[in-house]
């Protein structure tokens, strides 16, 4: 009984100084963690505006240079001036709740600049800031809002009127959440190019009124 | 020793007691295809038809428990489902079913029949 309890003794000491040290060594590592992170934020290489946050990539799709922008890896990279996939794995850009990049809140946020077009001599259009409600056919499930702001961000109206929506509302009645499953509609894009079909309540935002 | 030799009766009971308890939820029933059938006139409009739920091949991978009563309750039509409430994590669509482990909820043609567009 006796040799038991000091051998149980033994253990717990033991037990102490292994979990004693492996706690001093894990705040040790979060305190250079959070260091290193302190450090990051000092350099946003994220500001469109800096020409330290390009990083050019050559066509062989390896970083060339970074920062100089008199430098290129090539023509065909300073055209597009692009974020090269490493910039766009950096943590700080939005993520929606699949974790892909939520671009619609890059743009709410001014994160990026992109040209509106590669010749210099076309002239802007700003967005056309335009809600068009898209009644869901179904007693229950929230009718869809659709904002022309966003698209038209990225796209011209052509890409749309009138081939895939006849520009007015109600204006396509042949329109349904089956179609748009199989690539039609809104599923022309949604689901391959923008946010994918799963976050079906990012589209269903508009509760139906008291109705049942 | 003497410890343990005490404990043993008691312990016996224990787990008698535990099998006893969930003796219930191992008499799996085959269920077989569970029709939903309500909500015609909401589906009418979408073209949608009734929504068919395979209770067996869900026996087959899921504990009783992991639905029942939590999400759905064990009687047939007791359940007020709405594809509104699928899209907000509810029923078929909760945390770690459809829409997010299982196949998604836009793939309407493998719960309904007569999808409109669908063959
Ligand atoms: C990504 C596709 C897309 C683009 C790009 C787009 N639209 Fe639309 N537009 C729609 C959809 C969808 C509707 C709603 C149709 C419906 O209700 O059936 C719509 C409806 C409209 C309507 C009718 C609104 C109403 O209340 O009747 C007008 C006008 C319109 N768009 C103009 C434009 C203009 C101008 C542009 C370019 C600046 C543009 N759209 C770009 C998709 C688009
Ligand atoms: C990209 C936007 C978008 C997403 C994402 C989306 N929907 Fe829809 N949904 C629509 C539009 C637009 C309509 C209206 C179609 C119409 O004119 O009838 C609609 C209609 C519906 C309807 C009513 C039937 C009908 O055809 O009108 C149901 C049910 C539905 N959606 C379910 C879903 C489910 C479930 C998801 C997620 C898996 C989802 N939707 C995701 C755009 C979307
Ligand atoms: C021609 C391509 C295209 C079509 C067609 C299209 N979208 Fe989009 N949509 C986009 C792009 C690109 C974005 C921005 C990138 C992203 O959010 O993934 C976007 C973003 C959105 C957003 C996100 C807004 C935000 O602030 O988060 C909504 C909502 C949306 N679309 C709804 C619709 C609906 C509803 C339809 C059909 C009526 C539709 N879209 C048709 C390309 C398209
Ligand atoms: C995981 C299975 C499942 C999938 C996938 C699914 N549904 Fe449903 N849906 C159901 C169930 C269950 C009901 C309830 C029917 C009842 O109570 O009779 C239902 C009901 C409905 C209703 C009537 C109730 C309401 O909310 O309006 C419509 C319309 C509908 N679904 C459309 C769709 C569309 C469109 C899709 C594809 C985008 C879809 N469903 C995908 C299971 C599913
Ligand atoms: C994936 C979820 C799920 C699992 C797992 C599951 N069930 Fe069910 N069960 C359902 C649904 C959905 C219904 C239909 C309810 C309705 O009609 O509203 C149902 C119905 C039932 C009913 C009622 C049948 C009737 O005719 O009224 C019983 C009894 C039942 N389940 C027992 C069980 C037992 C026992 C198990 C474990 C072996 C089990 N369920 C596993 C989802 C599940």
């Amino acid at each position: 009984m006796k040799r038991l309890s000091r051998y149980s003794l033994l253990f717990v000491l033991a037990l102490c100084i292994g979990l004693g040290t492996s706690y001093i060594i894990e705040t040790k590592a979060d305190a250079k963690q959070k260091k290193s992170k302190s450090s990051k934020t000092a350099l946003p290489i994220l500001d469109p505006n800096d020409p330290n946050s390009i990083i050019y990539g050559g066509t062989d799709g390896q970083i060339k240079g970074k920062g100089d922008p008199d430098k290129p890896a090539s023509e065909s990279v300073r055209i597009g001036m692009g974020w090269h996939p490493q910039a766009l794995s950096d943590q700080r850009l939005p993520k929606d709740r699949y974790g892909l990049i939520d671009w619609a809140e890059l743009v709410r946020k001014k994160m990026i600049l992109p040209k509106h077009s590669l010749d210099p001599n076309e002239e802007e259009m700003p967005p056309l800031d335009m809600n068009v409600v898209i009644e869901a056919k179904s007693d229950f499930v929230n009718d869809v809002v659709y904002p022309h702001w966003i698209h038209t961000y990225w796209l011209k109206c052509e890409v749309c009127h009138p081939k895939i929506f006849v520009p007015q509302k109600g204006g396509n009645p042949k329109m349904s959440m089956a179609g748009i499953t199989q690539g039609e509609w809104c599923g022309r894009c949604h689901g391959k190019v923008a946010f994918p079909l799963t976050d079906c309540m990012r589209c269903h935002v508009k509760p139906k009124s008291a109705k049942k | 020793m003497v410890m343990t030799i005490k404990a043993r009766p008691s312990l016996l009971l224990l787990i008698l007691a535990a099998v006893f308890l969930a003796a219930p939820s191992y008499a799996k029933p085959k269920l077989g295809n569970i029709q939903f059938e309500r909500k015609s006139t909401s589906r009418e409009r979408a073209g949608i038809g009734p929504a068919t739920f395979p209770h067996d091949s869900h026996e087959a991978t899921l504990e009783c428990k992991e639905c029942h009563p939590k999400i759905f309750k064990a009687k047939r039509g007791a359940n007020d489902i709405t594809m509104k409430k699928n899209m907000e994590g509810k029923y078929c669509g909760s945390p770690g079913c459809h829409n997010t482990n299982a196949f998604p909820l836009y793939e309407c043609a493998k719960c309904h029949t007569k999808v409109r567009g669908i063959k």
